[in-house]
């Protein structure tokens, strides 16, 4: 897996003053496959992805993304090589546009710089055009097209999802890792994100999901890693963990002692 | 009449100065207080530059016989690195109330020092002589300089909210504004957020350093007992009652909150053992206004619509601000403080 792994933990500390969140994690993201991250609350599934999004620096260890180093790298920096993160609320920039916000998932970075906005209005104008195109095909997509002209900090917790998930697809990440993408999600809304997340896959990314719906992990995933006490105490499909003892006594609790 | 170009001189003025606000607070969401330091700056270097060397006793640096626009130039340039400088640290991980108590710090010592270093802008007694610019070159009689004055004035706010409003509408005041919303999710989709904040805390300094080089020219003379660091609340009511974000409305915000407060207060009965109720009734009031535009209308009069489509035809500005009062949205930036 190793050779193949777009993804590679290695051996990731962190301490929050005498408490240990992560000891000792290591694991390995297949590429262009879809694994679930589980755990109890407290297994240190939120600090890992904060230490591999840039957003928590490690005491110590080692996190490879296609090859490159990502510890100490500052979270902008990571997203810039493929690798975006979602939060466990949507984030979506509430004063903008759903427009926007999809518009900002492009990531066009150099039509962001000043000068170009003062002395090159109409090639930026041109670029902002043709990415309009894919971005209402996107919006389509995600049934957000009726409400494109909308403040994003309007919409319901579910189209907030929304958005969130279509900004993801405007990014066309090589990676990326969804923070609890059901929080807060209806059922039929969840079979919707589903969909989305196998479209992530066919359209070249990489997915992560952190997640305590069991069921959508089971649908969704090829593969899930177990995470408790901060350290990785399984990998591999979930049917062949799901009777694994001590993935079993980890979400049930101690119910030995 | 020379009461009103006066009036509307120094609205221009405080424009200038509230669209740096606009800039830092506005679209990057820092809520600074040092601004008014950088203004001050702009005014002391400004004088400084143009008014010619200090005769003992009095003391300041510079003391050049500069012509005024080179020296509004090089006032401007040299605030832009002091306030990179404060940037750089404050900006780093410092956010909301952590940031603002630090710039209040930057500008408490910028004043304490501009007022008991007396080799630098002649401490308490401050510097004057910069009288008339460009007057002289351009052939304009004293009486007629207040209008030229205006028309200069008017003319550099235009040109700075030509600027301003290409950046707002830009893709680039967009990225400012998402960062301004969610900066952890602006990172998260690669807007670096340390440069960004910088960058738009610095363009803002330089603003209020060009305001203030205009104030210069205005005032003619400068000392600690006319500004104080609570000045900037002055121009964050302008920003708040035009519409934070907004540039348009934050310059009409600047012309109400300016000029309506200046004539609010002028009929007040002068108490001959009282000569500071005035003044300092006129704090209270901006205070009061700020209390409630936050609590009834914090978008303001003109709340700023970047990538929003044109309202249909027939509702105009004044309209679209009639129809939103009282709803009172708000979005609350999340918590991110010193991570």
């Amino acid at each position: 897996m190793t050779a193949e792994a777009i993804l590679e933990v290695r051996g990731l500390n962190k301490s929050f003053g005498g408490v240990k969140a992560v000891d000792d994690c290591s694991f390995g993201v297949p590429a262009g496959s879809v694994l679930g991250l589980i755990g109890p609350n407290g297994a240190g599934k939120s600090t890992t992805i904060d230490m591999v999004s840039g957003f928590g620096r490690p005491d110590s260890g080692s996190v490879r993304f296609e090859g490159t180093e990502l510890v100490r790298q500052p979270p902008h920096r990571i997203s810039r090589l493929g690798l975006i993160r979602t939060f466990q609320s949507p984030r979506e920039w509430g004063s903008l546009t759903v427009l926007d916000n999809v518009m900002l998932g492009m990531r066009a970075f150099a039509r962001e710089s000043i000068p170009r906005n003062l002395f090159a209005r109409r090639a930026v104008r041109r670029a902002e055009a043709a990415d309009r195109v894919r971005v209402e095909e996107i919006l389509h997509e995600f049934n957000l097209a009726a409400l494109r002209h909308e403040r994003a900090e309007t919409l319901s917790g579910g189209q907030k999802r929304l958005v969130e998930f279509a900004r993801v697809a405007a990014a066309q990440p090589r990676l990326v890792i969804l923070d609890e993408p059901m929080g807060g999600v209806n059922p039929v809304l969840g079979e919707r994100m589903s969909e989305a997340i196998k479209g992530f896959v066919t359209a070249g990314s990489t997915v992560v999901i952190v997640e305590h719906n069991m069921k959508f992990i089971e649908e969704t995933c090829d593969d899930v890693v177990v995470m408790d006490l901060g350290h990785v105490i399984a990998q591999g499909p979930y049917s062949s963990l799901r009777d694994d003892e001590r993935v079993v006594t980890a979400y049930l609790g101690s119910v030995d002692e | 009449m020379s009461y009103w170009i006066s009036i509307l001189t120094e609205a221009c003025i405080f424009s200038i100065m509230a669209q740096g606000v606009n800039v830092i607070w506005g679209w990057a969401g820092d809520f600074d207080l040092a601004l008014y330091g950088y203004v001050a700056l702009g005014v002391y270097l400004t004088i400084a530059m143009t008014a010619g060397p200090a005769l003992s006793p009095e003391e300041y640096i510079l003391g050049w016989h500069l012509p005024y626009l080179v020296a509004v130039v090089l006032s401007v340039l040299i605030v832009l690195p002091i306030a990179a400088l404060v940037g750089a640290v404050a900006l780093r991980n410092l956010r909301e109330i952590y940031f603002a108590i630090t710039t209040l710090g930057v500008i408490s010592v910028i004043y304490v020092i501009v007022q008991v270093d007396t080799p630098l802008f002649n401490g308490f007694n401050g510097i004057a002589g910069l009288v008339t610019p460009m007057a002289g070159p351009l052939g304009i009689s004293y009486n007629g300089y207040k209008y030229f004055l205006l028309g200069f004035c008017a003319v550099v706010l235009l040109a700075v909210v030509l600027v301003m409003q290409r950046l707002s509408t830009s893709p680039y005041g967009r990225a400012m504004r998402s960062i301004r919303d969610d900066e952890r999710a602006a990172a998260a989709f690669g807007r670096g957020i340390f440069r960004a904040k910088l960058v738009a805390y610095v363009i803002g300094a330089g603003l209020a350093a060009l305001g203030g080089s205009l104030f210069a020219a205005y005032l003619g003379a400068f000392n600690p007992s006319a500004w104080a660091p609570q000045e900037i609340l002055t121009l964050y009511a302008a920003v708040l009652v035009g519409g934070r974000g907004n540039v348009r409305g934050v310059v009409a915000g600047t012309f109400i909150v300016y000029i309506g407060f200046i004539e609010l207060t002028r009929y007040l009965p002068n108490i001959a053992s009282r000569p500071e109720f005035a003044p300092s009734l006129r704090e209270v009031l901006i205070g009061l206004l700020i209390v409630l535009m936050l609590k009834f209308r914090p978008q303001g009069l003109f709340p700023d619509r970047h990538g929003l489509p044109r309202s249909p035809g027939g509702t105009g500005p004044l309209a679209r601000a009639l129809a939103g009062i009282g709803r009172g949205q708000r979005s609350e930036p999340e918590k991110s403080a010193a991570a």
